[in-house]
């Protein structure tokens, strides 16, 4: 056989330049670069299109689905879809996402040497290398989750893990990620190896089960409930890592569902059980996680939303990345945008979709009901970036998942929406989006000063069980049996919760 | 005539009283029951499908005209007679597959065909083969029709069309599948006859496997 011929692919707007055998898939070579694969390169979304602006890249029957022949005549493909076969010139249309840490300041006990805090999201990975005696956060290195390119949400990760065996190859590849991450933060903060004791990990279910190798089967289907969701333990040595051979790894139990402890997480580092008030804490992502109570009790479910938060299954929709609309303010009768980097708008994130929908409302160019007024199909906010008619509707999808969630989680306590005196919002997208304007749309029906961002809650609340781990081994069981998983999905009125909370309030709130 | 267009206007507006009173009225002034399907609610809901594959209607209105839809059929149904109420367009065995709990889809698509005029028996979700293999054979159904929400439990469907094979009742029945993650080419990849993207589209597929 002859040497295979090698060819050169240059990415727009990085401008970097890369070299790969004929053949190779672009998925391979792209998701390094940031190109997401929702569906996990399988054809059957759009979320890995990319524009070949010189050479050429074959069109097959899935592309031919997915994009109209206009697109595929200006260049657009399918990235999962291609592999090199010419000298090509691609431009991305996702590139660079801020990446939420955390360095809020915390209490805490000293303990001699140095431990690692690991947030295993579905989309991106946190790391802090911590200093156990000052409390100081030494390094941070943050990635996009290497499993990524084999589905963007957990239930295509799932479906990947449970064909063909590929479990034990998701596995590997996220703990070699994770060894890597430490590696990196070891070698920039100049820390002496040994001195790391103990690593913590959280995660939802999924990431749980994918690192620790569990079967995720049960998790395919209802009741998507997990026989093996307990804290797990690991040895560096049994893991192969380049640590002291004795240190430990530990993953933190889940908590019931898709609900898992990064949830767990959350709750020690915002402590909503041990106030008297009613608290919650909202995760706003694909899977919208909820919990509420307070000292006395304490409820936790999650609820599909959908990708509309991360920008996903929008006409125009992007990640909050360079070129993206992240707010929207009326001002007189003229729309106000604010694109991320300054540059030229390309693209519509969460956070300004959100906006967007709630100035339409106030403006009354959309209906409560969520349709456009006076039969208009879409509405540019900023050329070229435009809301459509099916955009809103993916947002009410997501809005509805989550406020009849929160919803049906109240009503089993026995109260509603006004009992609550203090929210949370947790993760990058509760980090940047507008309060007010989630309030308009109806996500979250609170007065906005008692809604606070509380960003990556998940690595906080890992940070502090590294400095409890002598007390505690990582297995909090008091805490997992105070807190109650609901199940969503099979609670007979949440269905009708959907239905009811997918339209839009009617009015502003004046006082918020 | 003025009744038909305003019980088809009180449908598409989900108005369930106004529909319950005209469709009396139209009885009362003798029109027969089996009439008012083509006549007012037939159409009403082709309209609605109209409606919200052009987005104007989203779940909520679409559910709310289902209901009202649903105030006339109540009525009529007791009062078809002989031919009308046995042979109705189709019967047809309705559910959300097996693992998946989604039924919401499933609910507008059951509403509108029973509008359409098919005889519906709603097995809910998270159903078994077993259980669609037993209702086909127990209501004499000719058309199936599953939806799956989740990557994860579509696979499910293909075991529902070897069921049926296995049971003998493959040719009895057509089968047609929906829902988000479902394709028009991974329905034909698992034997199914066909493929609905939205309601609306459903409601025309029945309509052709039945007459074919």
């Amino acid at each position: 056989m002859t040497e295979k011929e090698t060819y050169r692919i240059r990415l727009r707007p990085t401008e970097v330049e890369l070299r790969a055998p004929a053949g190779t898939a672009l998925r391979d070579l792209l998701f390094e670069h940031g190109v997401e694969f929702p569906c996990g390169g399988r054809g059957r979304c759009r979320g890995c299109r990319v524009r070949v602006h010189a050479g050429t890249a074959e069109v097959n029957d899935a592309q031919r689905e997915k994009l109209s022949d206009e697109e595929l005549k200006n260049g657009w493909r399918l990235a999962c879809q291609c592999s090199l076969a010419d000298n090509l010139e691609v431009e991305l249309r996702q590139w660079d996402a801020a990446i939420l840490t955390d360095d809020s300041p915390f209490a805490f006990e000293p303990r001699p040497g140095l431990g690692v805090a690991v947030d295993v999201g579905t989309t991106t990975l946190v790391a802090q290398l911590v200093d156990l005696t000052t409390g100081r956060v030494l390094a941070v290195r943050t990635a996009l989750n290497a499993q990524a390119r084999y589905g963007a949400d957990v239930m295509s990760r799932i479906e990947y893990a449970c064909s063909d065996g590929h479990l034990p190859a998701l596995s590997q590849l996220i703990r070699h990620q994770v060894a890597s991450l430490i590696d990196q933060l070891i070698f920039s903060a100049k820390a002496a190896r040994a001195e790391v004791r103990d690593v913590v990990l959280v995660g939802n279910t999924v990431m749980h089960h994918l690192f620790c190798e569990v079967e995720v089967e049960p998790l395919s289907q209802y009741p998507f409930e997990s026989p093996e969701t307990g804290l797990r333990i690991f040895r560096a040595d049994d893991l192969g890592w380049n640590l002291d051979p004795g240190s430990t790894v530990r993953f933190l139990p889940c908590l019931g569902g898709f609900v898992g402890s990064d949830v767990l997480a959350g709750v020690l580092a915002t402590e909503i059980g041990k106030s008297k008030e009613l608290g919650a804490l909202v995760d706003l992502g694909t899977n919208g996680e909820i919990v509420v109570g307070n000292s006395s009790v304490l409820l936790c479910a999650s609820t599909a939303a959908g990708p509309a938060f991360e920008g996903a299954r929008i006409t125009m929709g992007m990640r909050a990345a360079t070129g993206a609309i992240s707010q929207v303010t009326v001002e007189g009768q003229r729309l106000a945008c604010h694109v991320l980097g300054n540059t030229a708008p390309q693209g519509l994130c969460g956070s300004g979709l959100v906006d967007a929908v709630a100035a339409g409302l106030d403006l009354e160019i959309i209906q409560p009901s969520g349709r456009f007024a006076n039969g208009r199909k879409e509405w540019t906010l900023a050329q070229p970036v435009a809301l459509t008619q099916s955009d809103i509707r993916e947002l009410q999808l997501a809005k509805g998942a989550i406020a009849a969630g929160f919803r049906i989680l109240l009503e089993h306590l026995g109260l509603s929406m006004g009992d609550v005196k203090k929210l949370y919002l947790a993760g990058a997208f509760g980090n940047y989006i507008s309060r007010s304007s989630a309030r308009r749309i109806g996500l979250i029906d609170l007065p906005i000063d008692q809604v606070s961002p509380a960003g990556n809650t998940a690595l906080l609340g890992a940070k502090l069980a590294l400095f409890t781990i002598d007390g505690e081994d990582g297995s909090y069981t008091g805490l997992r049996q105070k807190i109650e998983h609901v199940a969503l999905k099979a609670d007979a009125k949440f269905q009708e919760a959907f239905v009811d909370a997918l339209a839009f309030p009617q009015h502003s709130h004046v006082h918020s | 005539m003025a009744l038909f267009e305003n019980l088809q206007q009180a449908i598409i507006d989900g108005k369930a009283p106004l529909v319950k009173e005209l469709t009396q009225q139209a009885l009362s002034e003798g029109t027969k029951p089996a009439d008012i399907f083509p006549k007012a609610i037939v159409p009403a809901m082709d309209e609605v499908g109209r409606r919200m594959r052009d987005c104007e209607f989203f779940i909520p209105e679409v559910l709310i005209a289902a209901r009202a839809a649903r105030a006339a059929t109540d009525i009529l149904r007791p009062l078809l007679v002989g031919d009308e109420a046995t042979r109705p367009a189709g019967t047809v065995v309705c559910c959300t597959i097996k693992g998946d709990l989604h039924d919401i889809g499933k609910n507008i698509v059951a509403m509108m065909l029973e509008s359409a005029g098919f005889r519906i028996v709603d097995l809910g979700a998270d159903v078994s083969p077993e259980r669609i293999v037993e209702a086909v054979r127990e209501h004499h159904a000719n058309l199936v029709a599953m939806s799956a929400l989740l990557t994860t439990t579509m696979v499910n469907m293909k075991a529902v069309i070897e069921a049926l094979a296995a049971a003998g009742l493959r040719e009895q029945v057509k089968v047609m599948v929906g829902g988000a993650p479902v394709t028009e080419s991974w329905a034909r990849s698992i034997g199914a006859d066909g493929y609905g993207k939205d309601a609306p589209a459903a409601v025309d597929l029945a309509r052709n496997l039945v007459a074919a």
